[in-house]
C-alpha cells in the first residue's frame, strides 16, 4: 500500500460497514497505551530518544505483517491537510498533529488499526470497527500488542501493570468505547438522566471528538474510566453491558416515538430535515449533523427508504473541514465550505 | 477532570454549550449534571488534567511528609513538581521513585492499586505462570471445598505440570 493510497481513500472501512447493533452504535474503539522502559514519556523524553522510537516503529511494519499490512509514517512528511483528514477519519487523535517532528504512525491497510508513535505515550494501539464488537476490536489490538511487545521491551510491573504517562490510563492502559447516536432518547428528554446513570457505573460519557469535545448529531462516546483493578475481559463486558442497556433504552423510545398520536410529529420533523438537506445551499457542520441525525433516525424508523442507512456515518466525516479541502484540493474559505457541504450533502442523498 | 459546579468530584459528564454564538466547554460530575439547567450561565472555570493531577497531589498531603517537590527522579530527573506543571509523569521510573504518591493517587483514580489484567508474555512469562498457578492452587482448594476429587486432580496435574515449566 502506497502511503497516498491510503491517504486519498476516503472511507476507512468501519465507515463503510454497518455492523451489529449498527442502528445505534456507529463504531467500537479499543485503545491501548504502551511505553517502552528506559526510555521518558514523550513529553519529558529528549528528541534523539523518540527519533530512535520511530525508527523502532518502522521497523516494526514487516513483524506487524502477520496481523495486516501497514504503511509508517513520519507525521512531519504528512501535509498539514491530510494530518487533519486522518484526525476527522478517527485514526489520529487531534494532538498528534502538532509538535510533529517526533511523531509517527502505523496504520494498517484496512484502516481499522493504527498505532500513534509519541502521542501521550510511546505507542497507542487503536482499533476501530462498526457497529458493537468490543471483544473482536479488543482481540485484535492485543494481537497487534502481542507483536509489538515481542520486538519491544514494555515498562510493565506486575503490581500497577502497563505504566503511561497519566496515572489515569495505568494498568490494563485500555480504553474501549463505543459511539452511539441516540436521537431518541433525546427528543423524549430521557438523555440527561440516562447519561447520569451511566456514570454512576464507572464509565464515561463525551461527544464526537473525544476528550472534552461537544455532542455533535446526537452522537455520543461511552467509554470505561478506570484501568486498574479490572482486566480486559472486565472491562470490556462492563461496558457491553450497560450499552445494552442503552440499546435497549434508545429502542423503547424509538417505538414511543412511532406510536399514533406522536407519529406525524417524528415523520414531519425527518421529512422536514430531508427537506432542508436535500434543498438548502448554504450549510454549516453543526446545522447538517443535526439534520443528518434526524434523516439518519428515519431510515432507522423506515421512515424514509430507499436511502443507505451508513450516509450519517460517512456523510459526518465527509463534510468536516479538510475533506471538503480535500474533495476539492485546495483551501477553501468557510462560507465557500459551507456551500460545497451542503451541495454534497444535497448530491449524496439525491444520489446525483 | 473535576466538576466545574462543585469542584470536588470527578467530572465525568462532558458538554457543549453555545451561549450567544458562544461555544463554550461544560465537564460536570453526575450528581451536578442533573441540575445542568440551572447554572449554566456565568460559568468559565477551566479545569484541566494538570489542574486536577495537582491537586490530588495536594489532597494527599505530600509535602513535608515524604518526598519534597524538589526532590528529582534518578531516570528522568523530573520533580514532583514538574510533574505538577505538566501533568504528566516524566517517565516508568517515576511510579517507583513517587509511590509514595503516586499509590494513593491511583487509589483514587482507580480505587484500587493492583493490576490484574494482561501480562506481557515475553518478558513476563515466568511471573505469568507464577500467577496462573496461584489462580488455580485456589481453585483446587475450591474444588477440594465442595469435595469435587475429580477436579481437584485436574487441577493439581495441571499446576505441576506449569510448576515444571518454571
Amino acid at each position: 500500500m502506497d502511503i497516498k493510497d491510503s491517504m486519498a481513500r476516503t472511507l476507512s472501512s468501519w465507515m463503510k460497514v454497518e455492523g451489529p447493533n449498527g442502528d445505534i452504535v456507529l463504531g467500537t474503539r479499543v485503545r491501548l497505551a504502551r511505553n517502552v522502559v528506559g526510555i521518558p514519556f514523550p513529553a519529558t523524553a529528549k528528541k534523539e530518544q523518540l527519533r530512535h522510537l520511530l525508527d523502532i516503529s518502522e521497523g516494526l511494519v514487516s513483524e506487524l505483517s502477520s496481523v495486516e499490512k501497514f504503511t509508517f509514517l513520519k507525521m512531519a512528511e504528512v501535509d498539514s491537510l491530510e494530518r487533519q483528514l486522518l484526525v476527522e477519519k478517527h485514526l489520529i487523535s487531534p494532538s498528534h498533529i502538532h509538535n510533529t517532528s517526533t511523531k509517527g504512525l502505523l496504520l494498517g491497510e484496512n484502516e481499522d488499526t493504527s498505532i500513534m508513535i509519541n502521542e501521550e505515550d510511546h505507542f497507542r494501539i487503536q482499533v476501530l470497527f462498526p457497529g458493537l464488537q468490543l471483544e473482536s476490536a479488543w482481540r485484535k489490538a492485543n494481537k497487534v500488542d502481542d507483536v509489538i511487545e515481542e520486538k519491544v521491551d514494555y515498562a510493565f510491573d506486575m503490581e500497577r501493570g502497563f505504566l503511561t504517562a497519566c496515572p489515569t490510563n495505568v494498568g490494563t492502559a485500555m480504553r474501549a468505547s463505543v459511539m452511539v447516536h441516540l436521537p431518541a432518547l433525546t427528543r423524549v428528554n430521557q438523555l440527561k438522566r440516562m447519561l447520569t446513570t451511566i456514570t454512576q457505573f464507572g464509565l464515561v460519557v463525551r461527544g464526537l471528538y473525544g476528550e472534552g469535545s461537544e455532542s455533535s448529531g446526537n452522537i455520543y462516546q461511552i467509554s470505561n474510566q478506570v484501568t486498574l483493578g479490572h482486566s480486559e475481559e472486565e472491562i470490556i463486558d462492563h461496558l457491553q453491558r450497560i450499552t445494552s442497556q442503552v440499546l435497549t433504552g434508545e429502542r423503547k423510545a424509538r417505538e414511543y416515538l412511532l406510536e399514533s398520536e406522536r407519529r406525524l410529529q417524528i415523520e414531519d420533523m425527518v421529512h422536514r430535515s430531508f427537506g432542508i438537506l436535500t434543498n438548502a445551499r448554504i450549510i454549516t457542520s453543526k446545522e447538517a449533523m443535526s439534520l443528518l441525525s434526524d434523516v439518519r433516525l428515519g431510515i432507522d424508523l423506515g421512515l424514509i427508504k430507499d436511502l443507505d442507512k451508513d450516509i450519517l456515518k460517512q456523510l459526518m466525516v465527509l463534510i468536516r473541514q479538510a475533506h471538503l479541502q480535500k474533495f476539492m484540493g485546495q483551501n477553501l474559505p468557510s462560507e465557500e465550505r459551507d456551500r460545497l457541504r451542503a451541495a454534497l450533502i444535497r448530491g449524496k442523498l439525491l444520489n446525483k | 477532570m473535576l466538576c466545574e459546579r462543585c469542584g470536588e468530584k470527578q467530572a465525568t459528564v462532558h458538554m457543549t454549550q453555545i451561549d450567544n454564538h458562544e461555544k463554550r466547554e461544560v465537564h460536570l460530575c453526575q450528581e451536578c449534571a442533573q441540575h445542568y439547567d440551572e447554572f449554566l450561565p456565568g460559568f468559565s472555570i477551566n479545569f484541566d488534567f494538570s489542574n486536577m493531577l495537582a491537586s490530588l497531589f495536594e489532597q494527599s498531603n505530600i509535602w513535608g511528609k515524604t518526598s519534597q517537590p524538589t526532590v528529582a527522579c534518578s531516570n528522568c530527573n523530573q520533580t514532583l513538581a514538574d510533574i505538577q506543571r505538566i501533568g504528566e509523569l516524566g517517565c516508568s521510573g517515576c511510579y517507583e521513585t513517587f509511590k509514595n504518591e503516586i499509590n494513593p493517587l491511583l487509589r483514587r483514580i482507580h480505587g484500587s492499586t493492583r493490576h490484574v489484567g494482561k501480562i506481557p508474555s515475553t518478558r513476563y512469562a515466568k511471573v505469568k505462570k507464577q500467577r496462573q498457578i496461584e489462580d488455580l492452587q485456589k481453585q483446587l482448594q475450591e474444588a477440594i471445598g465442595v469435595e469435587n476429587y475429580e477436579k481437584a486432580a485436574e487441577l493439581r496435574d495441571e499446576i505441576r505440570r506449569l510448576e515444571k515449566e518454571l
